[in-house]
């Protein structure tokens, strides 16, 4: 096999172990490469930041397991923030699997920060469907959760006494690990006019972008390098601070293979080519 | 090496699934079938307590919410596509949640996605700074191309074919993006796992 014909077909156990030592390896001794802030993330830090103490934020913690590597120190930063300013936080989701994500970051964060449930904040759990979910809400939210996560009677916490509709809601936090952010802009800031921030995994990112350059989305953080950016604004560098040394080692390592497999293309077919106009010479 | 006996099943499980990178085996097949199941049995639970009962048997049977009843009466209407005999009387339910769907969607969408978005292409070059102006343009440039790109009743050939040119360069350049953020994201959650496992399982790292 000629040299280019390799450098096309390396075996993808090497690439995998490749990347597996790229990542891995920062991550056990970290090279603390710094964190460049984007705008998006600033416009994300400055929405919570502009809000005053008691303002009450909704927080929509949209995302199951699967991808919580990426979008949970995004939650984890926002409860941070949050709490440090004083803010009040409403908190759903609307995935079945996301009520054990959302409890133990609201819980962690309220233990650090000495907050009191259903005085500081206050957990409405899962609901199906949604659409109807963020829809209804901007009606009545007592109506949409009758009870919250534990089955106290929404209506008497005291914290959702003074949150009757999205009026009441001073900005919506959506960490999302879908598409579920463009639809909280869509109904939520599109028709009752609420503003709207949020946190995505990095493959809906690029879908944010169009929301965000037309400010129906306010601030968001793109993937773990989004919320990395957060955590350096708050200044309280956590998880994502310290897995973007093996974000950026396995993206040159990426960079490395695709140079090498158009090298080994373009050479190819050059040999290739010659190869033909020889034979067609001779 | 630490932790629970939770922390031990999930870096096992979280191995036996690494495995599959080498090739496929039973270890993975055994993690993946255990998912899917652990899955099945938890969205069944959740969806049944959370929609079927806190929705519908509550509001319905505690609380006398009796126009609830038409809905749970929609609901069972759909398991009649178990039997194709029934199938017929499940075209009702689907008909009244598209009629609902497109009603909710159509104005929203209209209004966010159609006509916010194309007047965020519109703008006062007096009223902008130079870079901002600069943006502006080439999404301006990027918006119209890739329209016409997709205007397929005459012929790319000419000025369109030269226009839809410059389109595509754009779609291209959004999809180098994407697929940047593709690889960002598999990544990050290949750097969660191995913070798992070094950190809460080996305890080699903090």
């Amino acid at each position: 096999m000629a040299f280019y014909d390799r450098m096309m077909s390396i075996d993808r156990r090497i690439i995998f172990l490749s990347i597996g030592l790229a990542v891995a390896l920062p991550v056990i001794w970290p090279l603390g490469i710094p964190v460049q802030v984007s705008e998006e993330s600033r416009s994300f830090y400055r929405e919570i930041e502009k809000l005053k103490e008691g303002d009450v934020i909704l927080l929509s913690i949209d995302y199951e397991g699967d991808v919580m590597a990426e979008v949970d120190p995004m939650s984890v930063a926002v409860m941070k923030h949050a709490f440090s300013k004083n803010l009040k936080v409403v908190a759903l989701t609307t995935y079945a699997g996301g009520t054990g994500i959302a409890e133990r970051i609201l819980n962690e964060a309220a233990r650090n920060y000495g907050k009191t449930y259903g005085e500081d904040y206050a957990f409405l759990g899962y609901n199906p469907d949604w659409s109807g979910t963020i829809l209804r809400l901007g009606e009545s939210f007592r109506a949409t959760y009758p009870t919250d996560q534990h089955g106290r009677v929404t209506g008497e916490i005291p914290l959702m006494k003074r949150v009757e509709t999205y009026r009441d809601i001073s900005l919506i936090v959506s960490i999302s690990g879908s598409g579920l952010s463009e639809y909280w802009a869509i109904w939520a800031g599109g028709r009752y006019g609420v503003k709207v921030i949020s946190g995505n995994t990095a493959i809906q990112a690029i879908l944010i972008y169009p929301y965000y350059q037309a400010h129906q989305i306010l601030g968001f953080l793109g993937g773990l390098k989004g919320a990395a950016e957060y955590e350096v604004l708050i200044k309280q560098p956590a998880l994502a601070t310290k897995g973007m040394d093996a974000q950026s080692a396995a993206h040159g390592l990426m960079v490395v293979f695709i140079i090498v497999g158009n090298v080994g293309f373009f050479l190819a077919r050059r040999a290739h080519r010659r190869a033909r106009a020889q034979g067609e010479n001779a | 090496m630490s932790g629970g006996i939770g922390i031990w099943v999930a870096a096992i499980l979280t191995l036996a699934i690494f495995s599959f990178l080498y090739k496929d085996n039973p270890f993975f097949k055994f993690a993946e079938h255990l998912l899917v199941g652990v899955s099945a049995g938890y969205y069944l639970v959740q969806y049944f307590f959370s929609a079927a009962y806190k929705k519908l048997v509550v509001p319905v049977f505690v609380n006398h919410d009796y126009v609830l009843v038409v809905g749970g009466i929609l609901g069972i209407m759909m398991f009649t596509r178990l039997n194709r005999k029934t199938e017929w009387i499940s075209r009702y339910p689907v008909a009244f949640y598209v009629a609902a769907w497109a009603g909710y969607v159509i104005p929203s969408y209209v209004q966010v996605r159609i006509l916010q978005q194309a007047e965020s292409t519109i703008f006062n070059p007096a009223a902008v700074s130079l870079k901002e102006a600069v943006s502006l343009f080439v999404l301006l440039i990027g918006v119209v191309t890739t329209l016409i790109y997709f205007y397929f009743s005459a012929e790319h050939k000419g000025a369109l074919k030269g226009i839809s040119k410059v389109g595509i360069t754009f779609l291209m350049i959004g999809f180098g993006a994407t697929f940047g953020y593709n690889v960002m994201g598999r990544i990050s959650l290949l750097i969660g796992r191995f913070q798992f496992l070094f950190a809460d399982w080996l305890k080699l790292i903090r």
